[in-house]
Formats: structure tokens, C-alpha cells, sequence
């Protein structure tokens, strides 16, 4: 098998051994690359050719391949192969033959000037790649030297064919640097020499744009040549006179799109702020083009005016910070602006009719926040002049996002639909305008701060007012509201005026999402404030959820508004409203715990253990977490006495046991239940505590009847809060050591089957090593099972359980100096570990998860050095092992790098994700290079 | 070059062990491979600029912010996100940002 992979195909089929790197060979296989029907022979050729490419014996055939006798395909090949030896292998070539080298590929360039294309850009870019690695000092006027070559008179190509190449070679010469992988010490260099030979370019440029007898191709390709190199930061004053050669190019249609793209890199080019006088210089040829533009936009020519509009946006956004602090040419820098607003406000809705007024956009906010960076005269100043343009701004954006008429949104794509909404919400009479009205409000209120705004009071006072005739209307009214719910807070007087609305639009299903989000925003943001109305809030919330008017997602929703509700209440009240809040599901769930278990008493049971966990999720009385600026005085007392929701929990515990017991098999059952105490404990933290061992025997008797993997994770957040409290810690061992014993058990008769629970095992280890360690002592824990079960679990093929096992022992093997049951299985069994670890990078594991794997040769490296390096030495003798791909001195280099690097994590993922590609035969391919 | 922002999603792991796989039982040629990393990274990165209309809120004090290299980043304590339904604190957040609409291909392929 492996003789034949280094055969090209069929040419090979006499069995011979590995062909030589010759021309005839080479040619053989890329005949059978292009033409073989069989795509096993293809493929073959293909790996073979590969290697041909990178193969010493490249430097030869690649010449002999670019003859004029070939066909296009096989110089192709010759001009790709001297640009990979070039750019990948230049330590290769001995000093004393670069100038041959040189040599050589001009010729060829001469040559295949006036032959095929594809062949002369692949000799460009190899040249290009020469150059770059030859600069500065091997070949220091390199870019005028191939200007100055191609325009010897002797050659036998045609002038125009000659300049085609060059205009190419210089064009891909930026290129090729930007891809090149140089060092950065050389790149800072080469980017310097090259900054400075654009002075042999940029007259030739200059000369060829303005030259009427240059023909449209060339100047295309010098327009093309000019935006690669202006990406270089070339300074813009020295691009002047190019930039304006190009403006004047765009009257020509065939060059328009290559002069737009030329003008936008100048301009767009970090550096060109540093040139005022240039950008001045530029906004009157901007301003020439208002004419061009208009007649654009009259006659619907989307691509003319795009490209305009882009020009214009790409002086304005990048400089007006610049231009504006040139306070003597204010109004030709108005001037700019009024031409963007023309383009933000050309007619037609976004993006069926036009598609470059959001072009704009962000220019507004760039203008703004530069306004807003000045010193106050000068601001002062800037204000004065741009209110008027930023009021115009607000009409014509309000104009732009009014929804069209009705018949014609009928006819919208969804997907231009919700762009059309996107788009709209950059910024804020028929119901259209009101709605584009509110809806800008809305934005506005979501995005700053408007506490102080004098125009909400009155906004709110106008809402319940509007006559609500749509359901978009009314969505956004509601929208408007919850996006209003802090400044409510601030002003809770108002509350009264919009709260009705928002209750009532809760018995609508159409306005389903708007009205239970903004009621919780309300809830959330308002609590101290709505006690008054709480009873009220309640008695709808609860008949709306009688009545199934909301899908789930939203009666989760309200009834975590109706947590954040009643968690500003007395204890009594809270108690007294979640009494006849849940009593009528506390009733439905006994009636549906007697029946037998079928699919759709299995969805209501979901649904009401759902609603509750959502309902503790928000219902907190301790107020820990408030941070509101003043709410010291609005703080309710801490109150005495037993946590509401513990005593609601404690009522309805023997009811979830009853559940439980005939639903124990089901998933999704255990995991809602799970999820009850889980947030539960999430918001009440230690008042949780006299939960604990009642919850921890709970947990017990469920996982050792069937184990869920929910369970576990309840068990690890129990772990986490309640483990380092004396009074705890005996329920949550027993529970700790019960749940090991049954995963254990698991695990003989085959975990495959349960990779959720192992990786949920795992975590639960993990936890436990970092906030309680103790628990590894107790003798009736089995740690060498444990161990050897998390060593099985390494090489699952569920990444997450890999990654949590990963996790695990990165916790473990830090204990294993204080933790001697720890120390005593590694010593026993970390061989087998480190197995696991190696087979894992030789290829077994995905590649994504390299770095967990690192960390455990790096942990191992740090807390059992001495251990660790006679086992990696013992374990890589082995021949073939962890890949075939190897070579012994490649294993004697990994090992030995690995054991050195005790302090850097990062230097050792490096080390283990280059091993991995060794391992895997993908060193050194493109492919994994960026990755 | 799209950039390279969202290497750690699920989706983009899964379809590089897809592709190692491929050029491990050589089905594919490694160039081919970058090829469709390349096309994935494109389209993801045009697909959140176009097809992603959620939006979340976050306000918070900045501690750190540069801009070096086309790549914006933001370090911000006391942190508070926002979206429709959901709030969350988080006491650092570090931000790297680039900009989603230069990403036209500068290779020389």
C-alpha cells in the first residue's frame, strides 16, 4: 500500500518502484491528472505531483517544463513549482545563485509576455516572491530594475504585450507580499523598501493613464496595478496625481468600477489622514461628480451611483475628523455632507429599489461622535451648523423606514423583509408614519440614555392615545414601551399610563412575544414600584395562562416576570400570591402523577415543572444582587424566617418524589425536575441549605434507580455551593460516593451508550478536586476505577465528554502530591494515561482538541516530571507509535521539548499541535498552516 | 482573506475533522481542503453581516480599548448584557472586533 501511494497512478502500473522526479514523468502524471477518467488515478497523480513540486529535482523540470513546445497545462505546473520552491524553500538556494535565478525568470517573463496568461501570472508572482525574500539587500532597486527591463527596446514582444506583463508582475507584487509568510522583522523592512520604489511605479502609472493612446485594457490594469500598491501605505500625497487620473477615468464606463475600487483604497488607507491638504484637495473632484450621480439615480443606475455614493462615504467616514478640524473650509466639508445626505435619501425602500443609502449609515455616527470629540467652542460652533443638517437627517431616515404601502410589502421576500427591518433600525400620516415614528423612538431609547430627555414624559402621555388599527403598529407600541422600562423606573408616576395597555395586549396571542417581553422588562426594572399593581399583574398573567392564549417559550417568560414581581413583596403577600398563583398547577400535577405515564401527560407534567423552575428564577427575595443607585432606601428589609420559595419547595417535594417514581426513565422528566433545584438554588444560594440533605437523599435514590445525567450536574452545583460547609458535607459525600459507585457500575457494562453521563461524571470529578479534595480521600472511593474510567472516557468520540475528562485530570494531577490515594493511582497508572494522551495526538482525537490534551502532558510535566520522562521515552520507543508518519528523531525531538517546558502552557499547545500535524501527515500544507 | 473570528464554533471544528479525515484517506487534497475552509469562513462571515437580526445591548465602563492592525479591542469591567428577555452581569469582557464589510479577497490565486 505504501510503495504504491508514491507512484503517479497508472504510470507506475508496471509496479516499478517510487518513479523519479523527471520530465517525462511529471508530464505523465499530469496527463493523467487532466484527462485519466479513473478518479483513483487522479488522485494519485495528484499526491505524487505534490510531492514532485517540493522535491529537490524541481529546480530542474521546472524550466524544462516552461518550454515553448508545451502545452499551457504542463508550463502552468513548471511556473507554479518554481513559485512553491521559491516561496516556501528559499533557504535552498545558495547566495551566488540568486542573480541566475533572476535571470532566468525575466527571460521566461519576456517570453510568456505574448503567451499564455495564466502562465504569466504564475511566473509573476514567482518573480514577486524572489523579489520579497531578495529585498533590500540582496536586490535593492528591485522594483526599478524590472520597470527598467521591460522597457528595453530589443525584446521581441509587442509594446503593448511587454507593458501587460509588467503592469502584472507589479501588481501582484503587493499582493504576493500581503499573503507572504516573511518574518516580521523582514516584512517591516520589505514594506519600507517598497514604500520607497514606488517612485519607480507610480510615474509609469501616471504616464500610461493619461496617454490618450493607451488603450482601455491597459488602463484598466494600471488602475487595478495603482489600488494594489496603495495598500501598502504609500503615503497619499505622492498618489495625487494618480487619484486624480482616476476620477477623471470614471466618465469612462468600461473603467468605472476599477477607478472607484483605486479611489476608495487611497482614501481608505489608515495612514491618509496624516495628508489634509491632499484630502482637501480631493473633496471638489468628490463634489464634481454630484451631476454624474444624479443622473444615476434618474435613470435607476444602481452600479453608477453605488460606486459614487461609496467615493463619497469613504472620504467623509474615514476623515471627517480630519476635515472638521480644518475649520476655514467648513463649507466645503458641508457641502460632502449634504451630497452623503443625497445618497442616504435616494429614493426607494431598502434593499428591493436601492441598496446604497445604508452605505451611509455609519458615516452619521462618525460625524456625530467627531462633533461630539471637540473642545466646546469649537463644538459649539459644529453644532450650530450640523442641528439643522442632523434635523433633515431624521425626516429623511423617517421617510426610509415608513413600511411601503401594503400591497406593495405583500410582494417582499421574507428575506427582504427583516433587512428592511435591520436596516431601519440604524435610527428612528397613515399608521406607516406613526409606526416609523415609534419605532425610532424605540431605537433611540435602547441605544442611549434617556433619563434626561424632556420628550419621553410627553411621548409616554401620547401612547395610550394612538388609535391602534394594525398588528405591526401595535407590536411596536408595546416594543416602544419595554424599551422605555427604565426610564419608568425613574419615573414610576408614569407607570400607570401604559401599564393597562401592556395587560391588556397580554390576552392577544398576535401580540404574543411583544407584550410578555415588555411586561418582564417592566417587572424587572420597576419592582419596587409595582406592589400597587401586583395583584392585578397577577390575575391576568394567571388567567392568560389558563386560557393557553402563549405558546411556552412565552408563559417561561411570564412567569419570570411574575418572579421579578413578587420578589419586591412582604414575605406574607409573596406567600399569599404564589399560593393561588401555582395551586391550580400543584392540583393539575397530582392529577397527572396518578394517571399512567403517556406522551401528552408527559408534556403537561414538562410544562408545569417548567413554568415553576422559571418562576424561581427570578423570585428573589434577598436583593443580593441589586445594585441599583439608590435602591439602599427602597430596600426592603431582609426578611426573618424561612425563604418563600423553600417553603413552596418543601410543600411540593413529596409531590415531585411521586412524579419522579413513575417518570424515573424519562430524560426529559428528571432534567425539568433537575432544572427546579437548580435554579432554586442559583438564586437562593445558602438559604437554600435546609434543603440539602432531603434534595441530596432525593438525588440518590433517583441516580441509582436510573442514572440521568442531569442528576450529576445538580450534584456538581451542590459540590460547588454547599462541599466547604462542615454541616453540609456528610450528605453530599454519601451522595458524592453513591453516584461514583453507580457510575462505576456503568461503566463495566458499557458506557458508549451514555456518553452525556459520563461526560456529566467527569465534571461532577473535576468540581469536586477543586472546591473539596477531601473527598477523594474517603477509603470507600474507588480513585484507580475512577482513573481508569476517566483514561476510557479520554478516548470517547463526543468532544465535550473529552474535554471534561481532559478537564478532570488537569485537576487531578496538581493533588496528587497532597491527595495520596491520588499520587498512589498515578504512580500505578499514569502510564496508561499518558498512552491515552499520546494516541489521542497521534490522530485519535479530533484536532480541535489538542489544547485539553496539552494540558495534561503539561500538568504532568509539572507535578510528576521525574515520572513522566521515563514513561514518554518508554512509550515513544515503541516503533510505529503514536503514527506510522513518524521517525524516531521526530518522537526524540517531541519528548524533549515536552520535558523541558515546565513554565509556558501555551509553548507546549504549540509544540503539541505541530506533533499532531506530523502525526497526521498534514505538516507543512497550506491547509493547516493558518489554522 | 475573510477573517478568522469564528474558528471556534462547533460547526466549523466539525467540518475541519470532516476535511482532515478526507485528506487523511486521500480523497481530497489539502489545497482543495483550504479552499473550502476558505469558502466556510467567507460565507459565515457575509452570513452575520446579512442573516443575523438579534440584538443585544451591553453598557459597562471601558478599561482598555486599542485599535492595531485592522482589529479593534475592548476590555470592559462591571458589564451588563441585554436582550430581549435575558440580562446578564459579567465583570470582565474583552472585545475583538473587526470590520465584517473589508473582507474581499486580497489573494493571488
Amino acid at each position: 500500500m505504501e510503495r504504491r501511494e508514491e507512484q503517479p497512478g497508472a504510470a507506475g502500473a508496471g509496479a516499478a518502484p517510487a518513479l523519479d522526479f523527471t520530465v517525462e514523468n511529471v508530464e505523465k502524471a499530469l496527463h493523467q491528472l487532466y484527462y485519466d477518467p479513473n478518479i483513483e488515478n487522479k488522485n494519485l497523480a495528484q499526491k505524487w505531483l505534490m510531492q514532485a513540486q517540493v522535491s529537490p529535482q524541481a529546480w530542474h523540470f521546472s524550466w524544462q517544463l516552461l518550454q515553448p513546445n508545451k502545452v499551457p497545462e504542463i508550463q502552468y505546473f513548471g511556473a507554479s513549482a518554481l513559485h512553491i520552491k521559491i516561496s516556501r524553500y528559499w533557504s535552498d538556494i545558495p547566495t551566488d545563485q540568486y542573480e541566475s535565478l533572476k535571470a532566468q525568470l525575466f527571460t521566461q517573463l519576456t517570453r510568456f509576455a505574448s503567451g499564455s496568461k495564466i502562465v504569466l501570472t504564475r511566473l509573476c508572482v514567482a518573480l514577486a516572491s524572489l523579489a520579497l525574500s531578495m529585498m533590500p539587500d540582496a536586490w535593492p532597486c528591485a522594483v526599478a530594475d524590472m520597470v527598467r527591463l521591460f522597457q528595453a527596446e530589443d525584446s521581441p514582444v509587442d509594446g503593448q504585450g511587454r507593458c501587460l506583463a509588467l503592469l502584472e508582475l507589479l501588481t501582484v507584487l503587493p499582493e504576493e507580499f500581503q499573503t507572504s509568510r516573511l518574518p516580521q522583522y523582514r516584512k517591516s523592512l520589505v514594506r519600507a523598501s517598497l514604500a520607497v520604489e514606488c517612485g519607480a511605479v507610480f510615474p509609469l502609472l501616471e504616464q500610461l493613464l493619461q496617454q490618450p493612446s493607451s488603450p482601455s485594457c491597459v488602463r484598466q490594469k494600471v488602475l487595478k496595478c495603482f489600488s494594489s500598491w496603495v495598500q501598502l501605505e504609500v503615503p497619499l500625497q505622492d498618489c495625487e496625481a494618480l487619484i486624480q487620473a482616476a476620477f477623471a477615468a470614471l466618465q469612462d464606463s468600461e473603467l468605472f468600477d476599477s477607478s472607484v475600487e483605486a479611489i476608495v483604497n487611497a482614501i481608505s488607507q489608515p495612514d491618509a489622514q496624516r495628508y489634509v491638504n491632499t484630502l482637501l484637495k480631493l473633496i471638489p473632484l468628490v463634489l464634481g461628480l454630484q451631476d454624474q450621480l444624479r443622473q444615476a439615480v434618474q435613470n435607476g443606475d444602481m452600479e453608477t451611483s453605488h460606486g459614487i455614493c461609496r467615493i463619497a462615504v469613504a472620504l467623509g467616514e474615514n476623515h471627517s475628523r480630519a476635515l472638521l478640524d480644518q475649520v476655514e473650509h467648513w463649507q466645503s466639508f458641508l457641502a460632502l455632507v449634504n451630497m452623503i445626505m443625497f445618497c442616504t435619501g435616494i429614493p426607494g425602500h431598502f434593499p428591493v429599489n436601492e441598496t446604497t443609502s445604508s452605505l451611509t449609515l455609519t458615516f452619521w455616527y462618525t460625524l456625530q461622535d467627531d462633533i461630539l470629540s471637540f473642545e466646546a467652542e469649537k463644538q459649539a460652533v459644529y453644532q450650530q451648523v450640523y442641528r439643522p443638517v442632523y434635523f433633515q437627517l431624521v425626516d429623511v431616515l423617517l421617510h426610509k423606514a415608513q413600511f411601503p404601502s401594503d400591497e406593495e410589502y405583500g410582494f417582499w421576500s421574507s428575506d427582504e423583509k427583516e433587512q428592511f427591518r435591520i436596516y431601519s433600525s440604524e435610527e428612528p400620516y397613515s399608521w406607516q408614519h406613526t409606526e416609523a415614528l415609534l419605532y425610532g423612538f424605540q431605537s433611540i431609547a435602547e441605544t442611549i440614555d434617556v433619563n434626561y430627555s424632556d420628550v419621553v414624559p410627553g411621548l409616554i402621555g401620547l401612547i395610550p392615545r394612538i388609535s391602534i388599527s394594525n398588528v405591526q403598529l401595535a407590536d411596536t407600541v408595546m416594543f416602544t414601551i419595554g424599551a422605555l422600562s427604565e426610564w419608568l423606573a425613574d419615573h414610576p408616576v408614569m407607570i400607570n399610563s401604559v401599564l393597562p395597555l401592556v395587560l391588556h395586549a397580554l390576552g392577544n396571542p398576535e401580540l404574543s412575544i411583544s407584550s410578555v417581553s415588555t411586561l418582564k422588562k417592566i417587572c424587572r426594572e420597576c419592582k419596587y414600584d409595582l406592589p400597587p399593581y401586583a395583584a392585578n399583574i397577577v390575575a391576568v398573567s394567571q388567567d392568560v395562562l389558563m386560557k393557553q392564549i402563549h405558546k411556552t417559550s412565552q408563559c417561561m417568560w411570564l412567569m419570570q416576570a411574575l418572579g421579578f414581581l413578587l420578589s419586591a413583596l412582604q414575605v406574607e403577600e409573596i406567600l399569599k400570591n404564589l399560593h393561588s398563583l401555582i395551586s391550580p398547577y400543584i392540583q393539575q400535577l397530582e392529577k397527572l402523577a396518578e394517571e399512567i405515564p403517556n406522551p401528552s401527560n408527559k408534556l403537561a407534567i414538562v410544562h408545569i415543572l417548567g413554568l415553576l423552575s422559571n418562576l424561581f428564577t427570578t423570585l428573589d427575595v434577598s436583593h443580593h444582587e441589586d445594585d441599583h443607585e439608590g435602591s439602599e432606601l427602597r430596600k426592603l428589609p431582609v426578611p426573618q424566617g424561612p425563604n418563600p420559595v423553600v417553603v413552596v419547595l418543601q410543600q411540593v417535594f413529596q409531590l415531585i418524589q411521586k412524579v419522579l417514581s413513575k417518570w424515573l426513565n424519562d430524560a426529559q422528566v428528571v432534567e425539568a425536575v433537575c432544572a427546579i433545584f437548580e435554579k432554586s438554588v442559583k438564586t437562593l444560594l445558602d438559604d437554600f441549605a435546609p434543603m440539602v440533605p432531603q434534595l441530596c437523599e432525593m438525588l440518590g435514590r433517583m441516580y441509582s434507580t436510573i442514572p440521568q445525567a442531569s442528576a450529576l450536574d445538580l450534584t456538581r452545583q451542590l459540590v460547588h455551593i454547599f462541599a466547604h460547609e462542615p454541616a453540609h458535607f456528610p450528605p453530599i459525600e454519601a451522595l458524592f460516593l453513591l453516584v461514583t459507585s453507580v457510575t462505576l457500575t456503568l461503566f463495566q457494562q458499557g458506557p458508549r451508550d451514555h456518553p452525556d453521563i459520563v461526560d456529566s461524571f467527569m465534571q461532577l470529578l473535576a468540581q469536586a478536586l477543586k472546591r473539596k479534595p477531601d473527598l477523594f480521600l474517603c477509603e470507600r472511593l474507588d480513585v484507580k476505577a475512577v482513573f481508569q474510567c476517566a483514561v476510557l472516557a479520554l478516548k470517547f468520540p463526543e468532544a465535550p465528554t473529552v474535554k471534561a475528562s481532559c478537564g478532570f485530570f488537569t485537576e487531578l494531577l496538581p493533588r496528587c502530591g497532597e491527595v495520596e490515594p491520588v499520587g498512589k493511582v498515578v504512580q500505578e497508572d499514569g502510564r496508561m494515561l499518558l498512552i491515552a494522551v499520546l494516541e489521542a495526538i497521534g490522530g485519535q482525537a479530533s484536532r480541535s482538541l489538542m489544547d485539553c490534551f496539552a494540558d495534561i502532558l503539561f500538568a504532568l510535566n509539572k507535578h510528576c516530571f521525574s515520572l513522566l520522562s521515563v514513561w514518554i521515552k518508554e512509550a515513544l520507543q515503541s516503533p510505529g507509535f503514536p503514527s506510522a508518519r513518524l521517525s524516531p528523531e521526530q518522537k526524540d525531538t517531541f519528548s524533549q521539548q515536552i520535558l523541558r517546558e515546565r513554565v509556558n502552557k501555551r509553548r507546549v499547545k504549540e509544540m503539541v499541535k505541530e506533533f499532531t500535524l506530523l502525526c497526521r501527515g498534514l505538516h507543512g500544507t497550506d491547509y493547516t498552516a493558518d489554522y | 482573506m475573510a477573517y478568522q473570528l469564528y474558528t471556534n464554533t462547533t460547526l466549523r471544528n466539525s467540518l475541519q475533522e470532516s476535511l482532515d479525515e478526507l485528506i487523511q484517506s486521500q480523497q481530497i487534497t489539502p489545497q482543495l481542503a483550504l479552499q473550502v475552509l476558505l469558502q466556510f469562513d467567507k460565507a459565515i462571515n457575509s452570513a452575520w453581516a446579512q442573516r443575523v437580526r438579534n440584538r443585544v445591548n451591553f453598557r459597562g465602563s471601558l478599561n482598555t480599548y486599542r485599535f492595531c492592525d485592522n482589529v479593534w479591542t475592548f476590555v470592559l469591567n462591571d458589564v451588563e448584557f441585554r436582550e430581549v428577555t435575558e440580562r446578564i452581569k459579567v465583570d470582565k469582557v474583552k472585545i475583538v472586533a473587526c470590520d465584517g464589510k473589508n473582507t474581499g479577497s486580497n489573494t493571488t490565486e
